[in-house]
């Protein structure tokens, strides 16, 4: 069981000051050996198309890495050195491509989500994840005016089946496990995966998000006893978040509007009961992978050594 | 009142809150000033109180904008209860040189004039190309289909009380051996132009020159600085190994674009022209690269304010 941390420890979406940095080489190549000087020799990337767009100081996109680094075999190189033994999970949210129109998000994601295969296949990470769905908030700009939301949510779940299903195929010719995740937000929240993952007609396997899990009202160490056969990657983030104000249906789920709160917080500082997740991992005799995540964080430094002291002092990592 | 009217062209990136309610207990969650730059109800005052009626805004942001706002028009006046107005958007122009793609765009930038209407602004300030390391150099053929397409876009936006503000990027396929051509082969009835203060210097062009030489077309700024006297062809076209393809974001953080009084552009000569020619109208702050957007903002006011304000406001 490797223990890793994710990318999007790195907050791009939100300009607080210092937020330049951020799409600098030279910014994410300190990053590496602070990871690694905090105890994490593995990383998730989160895959984002966005990046594409002239800002290949983000090595977020294959594009980054060809034209910074010339290839994956030497951005691997410099990994190494930098105390990162490797790349074990890309991740890909496609909520940005839903803007409106059915047809433009699956073509979208159709496209884009094979790259970010790709990438996980070049830098050879073990699995790939997906978020399944955008959000109720953007698949709802989809629904045409006057027609029932319950059918067109369920058309857009099948049509999300076969999307998977096609893509489950090019991970496993990649060589790549694929997982899909069910942020609060999105159609399969909480305990909706399960029969989901069942019903595919293809090996697709869980990515358990700890306080994904518990903000859709669901106990993940329930979820994750229950269906651990089915589990492909454990995501360890931590919040003290409860929805009562149904902030899943908002435009910005991440940020609940009518009582702000920092939903997902640094390890330990919210109540996920991880000793208790481990426990559970480790007796069901899990050899998948698990992420460390500072979704959002305020500051990179703290939340990793938040994380390490949590690991550290509650599971003797 | 003034001639000169001072907007903010919002690098802000995504704003995930209208307002906090809870703004003292949010702050105790982490005690950081991160919950000071996540509203639209504190971000618009910082604008107001260091001295901005305008905010620009950028296309991107609209669908987070849109999605807490609903419509246009509610942003508009969750703003002007602020005392601040959409000056104006920027706008890319990519693909434009090739012919076939002539009615894509334009039909783009009907809606992006439509959604800045809806907005109340005035300027839609347009890069012209993609960059230069993707398509140059442009051919004239090239040259002649973007501008097309640009004054078609410009026609319709003064058609509906918009200026298309041509809004050059010292890395875009219109450069430093084609952008006057460019301008002069766009028409001054429908195209106008939005002066970039730092990117003009970084082209290698002269800006006092620029401005004097096209006074009647330019009418909106991006005031910003550079510390760089113009760079070379091999850096603007992204040949050069150092800076790679991606020329805007540099590998090892130096800045390219600094505050208004931070570099080498002669901005009092500026403003002497600006006095000349009786400029009247939006000037935006352009502070992208900064690391503290409200440092920035007020940095750069002061310097309009207190500074050039002397010689011509």
């Amino acid at each position: 069981m490797k223990i890793g941390f994710s990318s999007d420890l790195v907050n791009l979406n939100y300009h607080a000051p210092n937020r330049n940095r951020y799409e600098s080489v030279y910014y994410w190549e300190e990053l590496y050996t602070l990871i690694s000087a905090a105890g994490f020799k593995y990383l998730e990337m989160g895959y984002n198309p966005k990046w594409d767009f002239g800002r290949s100081g983000i090595p977020l996109v294959n594009r980054s890495i060809e034209l910074v680094y010339g290839g994956f075999e030497n951005y691997l190189k410099l990994l190494h050195e930098s105390g990162i033994e490797g790349i074990t999970s890309v991740s890909f949210d496609p909520n940005m491509f839903c803007g409106g129109n059915t047809d433009m998000y699956f073509g979208a994601v159709g496209f884009l989500a094979p790259q970010a295969i790709a990438y996980a296949k070049s830098s050879g990470a073990e699995v790939f994840t997906m978020t399944a769905t955008p959000s109720y908030y953007s698949v709802k700009k989809c629904c045409p005016e006057g027609e029932s939301f319950e059918k067109f949510e369920e058309e857009f779940l099948d049509k999300t089946a076969s999307l998977i299903e096609e893509l489950a195929k090019k991970a496993e010719e990649a060589g790549v496990k694929m997982c899909i995740r069910n942020d609060y937000w999105t159609l399969l929240r909480g305990n909706k995966i399960v029969d989901f993952v069942k019903n595919l007609n293809a090996k697709v396997y869980i990515d358990a998000d700890t306080a994904n899990l518990k903000a859709a009202g669901v106990c993940p160490e329930a979820f994750i006893k229950d269906n651990l056969e089915n589990i492909g990657l454990v995501h360890f983030s931590d919040t003290d978040f409860v929805d009562d104000q149904e902030a899943y249906l908002q435009p910005l789920p991440e940020f609940p509007a009518k009582r702000s709160t920092k939903v997902f917080k640094d390890m330990g500082r919210g109540t996920v009961d991880f000793v208790k997740i481990y426990e559970i991992l480790k007796d069901g005799g899990y050899d998948g992978n698990i992420i460390c995540n500072a979704r959002n964080s305020y500051d990179q430094c703290r939340s990793l050594l938040r994380a390490r002291r949590y690991l550290q002092t509650k599971l003797g990592q | 009142m003034s001639n000169i009217r001072l907007a903010h062209l919002a690098h802000f990136k995504t704003i995930p809150y209208k307002q906090i309610n809870n703004f003292r207990d949010f702050y105790y969650e982490e005690k950081t000033n991160d919950t000071y730059f996540l509203d639209w109800d504190h971000i618009l005052k910082y604008h107001k109180a260091t001295g901005y009626d305008g905010i620009e805004l950028l296309p991107w942001d609209l669908n987070e904008i849109l999605g807490l706002f609903g419509t246009p028009e509610a942003y508009v006046d969750f703003c002007q209860e602020r005392g601040i107005v959409v000056s104006g958007m920027f706008h890319g122009c990519d693909d434009s040189h090739i012919a076939e793609k002539h009615d894509e765009i334009f039909e783009a930038g009907k809606q992006a004039v439509d959604t800045l209407k809806k907005l109340g602004g005035k300027h839609l300030n347009t890069c012209p190309a993609s960059n230069y390391s993707e398509i140059g150099p442009l051919s004239e053929e090239g040259l002649k289909n973007v501008a097309k397409v640009i004054t078609d876009i410009g026609r319709y936006a003064v058609d509906n009380g918009i200026q298309v503000c041509l809004h050059n990027e010292f890395f875009c396929a219109v450069n430093k051996y084609n952008h006057r051509q460019f301008l002069e082969m766009t028409d001054p009835r429908y195209v106008f132009y939005c002066l970039d203060t730092a990117q003009i210097k970084l082209m290698g062009d002269d800006v006092l020159n620029f401005y004097d030489t096209y006074a009647d077309r330019i009418t909106t700024f991006h005031l910003k600085d550079t510390a760089s006297m113009g760079e070379s062809d091999a850096v603007r076209f992204g040949q050069d190994p150092q800076h790679y393809k991606d020329v805007e974001i540099t590998r090892d953080g130096h800045r390219w674009f600094w505050e208004p009084g931070e570099g080498v552009v002669d901005m009092e000569g500026l403003w002497k022209l600006l006095k000349k020619h009786h400029f009247q109208g939006w000037v935006s702050i352009e502070d992208d690269q900064t690391p503290d957007l409200l440092a920035a903002m007020a940095l750069a006011s002061y310097e309009v304010n207190e500074v050039l304000g002397k010689i011509y406001r």
